[in-house]
Parts: C-alpha cells; sequence; structure tokens
C-alpha cells in the first residue's frame, strides 16, 4: 500500500491512537513501529528511528513531528499534513473539552484516584517506548551503552539535552558506535 | 490543591484582553526557543513570566491535566491556554502558533534526510543521535517515576505496563484497559480498607 491510499490509512491509524495516548506520544512508539515498520512496512527500522532522532532535535512539540516525517515519506506534503492532524487533532479536541470540565470537578475523590492509578501506566509506558527505540537504533551493546549513559546523565545533571544527542551523533560520525 | 481559589483574582486583575495573534505569536517563540527540548522552561517563561497570562500555580495545574490527557503535553497546553482566552479560536492559534513553524523545518531536513540517506556517515550519526534520544526518554520516565518510588502499587503497575509493552507485543488499547481498571480500584479499594 502506497500513495494517498497508505496517506490515509496512517492518518486514520493514527487519529485511533491520539485519543489513547496517554502520558504523551512516546506512550504509543511500541504501537507505531508494530503499525508502520512491522505490519505495513511503510519505513524500515532504520528509517523509524531516525526519523525519531530527526525530530528529536527539532524544536517545539517535536514528537508531533515525528509522526509527519513519517507521513510525508509516505505521501508527501499532504501525507504529512494527515499524519500530523490525525496524531494531534483527536487529542486536542478531547484536551479543549477537558479544560472545560477541569474546574468543575478539580476537588472530586473519583478524578484523583483516576489520575492516582493512571500515571504508573503512563510512565511505564513511557520507559517501553524508550526501550523499544534503543533496540531499532540498531547500534549493538555500543548503542546501548550509550542509551545506558545518556539516562544516567540526563538524570544526575541539568545538562542541556541537545549536547546529548549531539555527543551520541559525534560518536556515531566518528563510527564508534 | 487550592490554587483556584487563589489564582481567580490574578487572572481577573491582569484584564486579559488576549489577542489572536499574540497566541499565536507567544507559542511561536516559544516553540522556536526550544531548540534540542526545554519547551517546559519557555512556555513557562512566556506564559506565566513574560506575558503573565497565567499565574504559576495556574500554570502547573493546566500542566498536570495535559500531562494526564492523551496526546503531546505542550500541544495540549497551548489549547488550553488558547481556549481560556479566545475559545475554539483561540486554540486554534496557539496549536498553529506552536506547531507550524518547527513543522516546516521538520520537513525541510526530512527532504535532506531522504536524499543523504543512503550516506553511511549520516545514517552512522542518526543511529548514535537516536541511541541518545531512547536514553532521554528513558530518562524522562524514570524522573517520572520518582515521585511515585514509596508507592508499591504505582512501582508495579509501572513493571506490568512496561512488560505489557516490550514482552508481550500486546496492542497498546489492550495493555492499557486491561491494567487501568486494577491500577486504579486497587489502590483506591486499599485505602479506603486501610481507614
Amino acid at each position: 500500500m502506497t500513495g494517498p491510499a497508505a496517506s490515509w490509512a496512517l492518518a486514520s491509524h493514527l487519529a485511533a491512537l491520539s485519543p489513547i495516548s496517554f502520558g504523551g506520544i512516546p506512550v504509543i512508539l511500541p504501537q507505531l513501529h508494530q503499525l508502520v515498520v512491522v505490519a505495513n512496512g511503510w519505513t524500515t527500522d532504520r528509517e523509524f528511528a531516525d526519523f525519531f532522532a530527526l525530530s528529536q532535535i527539532m524544536p517545539g512539540p517535536n514528537f508531533i513531528f515525528m509522526l509527519s516525517l513519517i507521513g510525508w515519506k509516505i505521501g508527501g506534503i499532504l501525507g504529512a499534513v494527515g499524519a500530523t492532524i490525525g496524531i494531534a487533532g483527536p487529542a486536542c479536541t478531547l484536551t479543549f473539552i477537558a479544560f472545560r470540565l477541569w474546574h468543575r470537578f478539580r476537588d472530586a475523590p473519583w478524578r484523583l484516584a483516576v489520575a492516582r492509578g493512571l500515571v504508573p501506566l503512563t510512565i511505564g509506558l513511557i520507559i517501553a517506548g524508550g526501550w523499544v527505540l534503543a533496540q531499532t537504533a540498531g547500534n549493538g551493546w555500543r548503542g546501548l551503552a550509550l542509551t545506558a549513559a545518556t539516562a544516567a546523565l540526563m538524570l544526575r545533571t541539568r545538562i542541556n539535552p541537545l549536547w546529548l544527542l549531539g555527543v551520541g551523533g559525534a560518536l556515531g560520525g566518528l563510527g564508534l558506535l | 490543591m487550592s490554587s483556584a481559589s487563589g489564582s481567580a483574582p490574578i487572572s481577573a486583575e491582569l484584564g486579559p484582553r488576549v489577542t489572536l495573534g499574540a497566541l499565536f505569536g507567544g507559542f511561536l517563540k516559544a516553540a522556536l526557543c526550544s531548540v534540542g527540548g526545554g519547551l517546559l522552561v519557555w512556555t513557562r517563561r512566556i506564559v506565566v513570566e513574560e506575558r503573565r497570562w497565567l499565574s504559576e500555580a495556574e500554570f502547573a495545574d493546566t500542566l498536570s491535566l495535559c500531562q494526564f490527557l492523551p496526546g503531546a503535553n505542550f500541544a495540549n497546553l497551548s489549547v488550553c491556554v488558547g481556549s481560556r482566552f479566545r475559545g475554539a479560536c483561540g486554540a486554534l492559534c496557539a496549536f498553529l502558533g506552536l506547531t507550524l513553524a518547527p513543522l516546516t523545518l521538520a520537513l525541510f531536513l526530512g527532504v535532506g534526510y531522504l536524499h543523504l540517506a543512503d550516506l553511511a556517515i549520516v545514517q552512522r550519526v542518526l543511529g548514535g543521535v537516536s541511541a541518545a534520544a531512547a536514553g532521554l526518554v528513558i530518562a524522562t520516565g524514570l524522573r517520572m517515576l520518582r515521585p511515585h518510588c514509596r508507592r508499591p502499587a504505582a512501582l508495579l503497575f509501572a513493571a506490568l505496563a512496561f512488560a505489557g509493552m516490550v514482552l508481550t507485543h500486546l496492542p497498546l488499547p489492550v495493555v492499557l484497559l486491561g491494567l487501568a481498571p486494577f491500577s486504579i480500584a486497587g489502590p483506591w479499594l486499599w485505602t479506603r480498607g486501610w481507614r
């Protein structure tokens, strides 16, 4: 499947994933990898990881742009716009509605209970997303060591993440991975 | 959380006559400043300190809603801030301000990538960047886990969600909807029984 049909299929799949991406887009990375690479072969493992890397050096809400890039690869500008609307539209619409209810129920015990229950799941899914990415990057044990070192530096220091991405790119470019 | 009682007069005193153009421009600025991440830092600086659209407490309150809801946190935040002052049009303007310029940049980079993707050096550099980026995602998850360190149930369900995705390869909705009833009801029943 290529061209407009594939663009449409991607956009509609993303529109279905968007309202369940609790905790942000990293949460749906494993599912996205399944959809884009495994089930449909729209990108290779390599391109999937590269689009992620490219989106990470973008300013703004950069996870969205990973989907834009995948859409762009599949169907050009229309594919990119479709994927962007697909991933952002439903979640933003939900947010728009939820924001209006937010104040009304801000002290309701059930709302606090729901938040307490969902947050740990969200966190587990985010870490799973990082895990899947570390493997699709396909650099072997040196790459995994870089992933672990980056995570440790990010946790232990207040270093700007851009430096960590730059060091990763430099190590890769020098053929050290 | 008694933020709302304290924040209502503040926003009234600001007399929010926030134009659509200001919403677009404010979020455009936040997006362009945040090269290499740090969108949280820049959004807060512009929304709270520079434009004074929200108080500190309102900002934290709105951000926690956005983190809880599905989707990209800061796209959601732009929708909340925009809709608060100018309804649906405001939400759209703030969202477009945040996304249009970086999206254009991303597509130009993407064009470059597809022309250069076969060069070994490009592949090696991006391979290194994505390995590091995976580390950033994992660190973000671990950082979010910190406040829950003392809640065994939270750690258990985080681990189950991780295992559900990584080990079983089940679809996300199955993992999320399968675990959510237990992760919500479990701690709730536990605390009620404890009393």
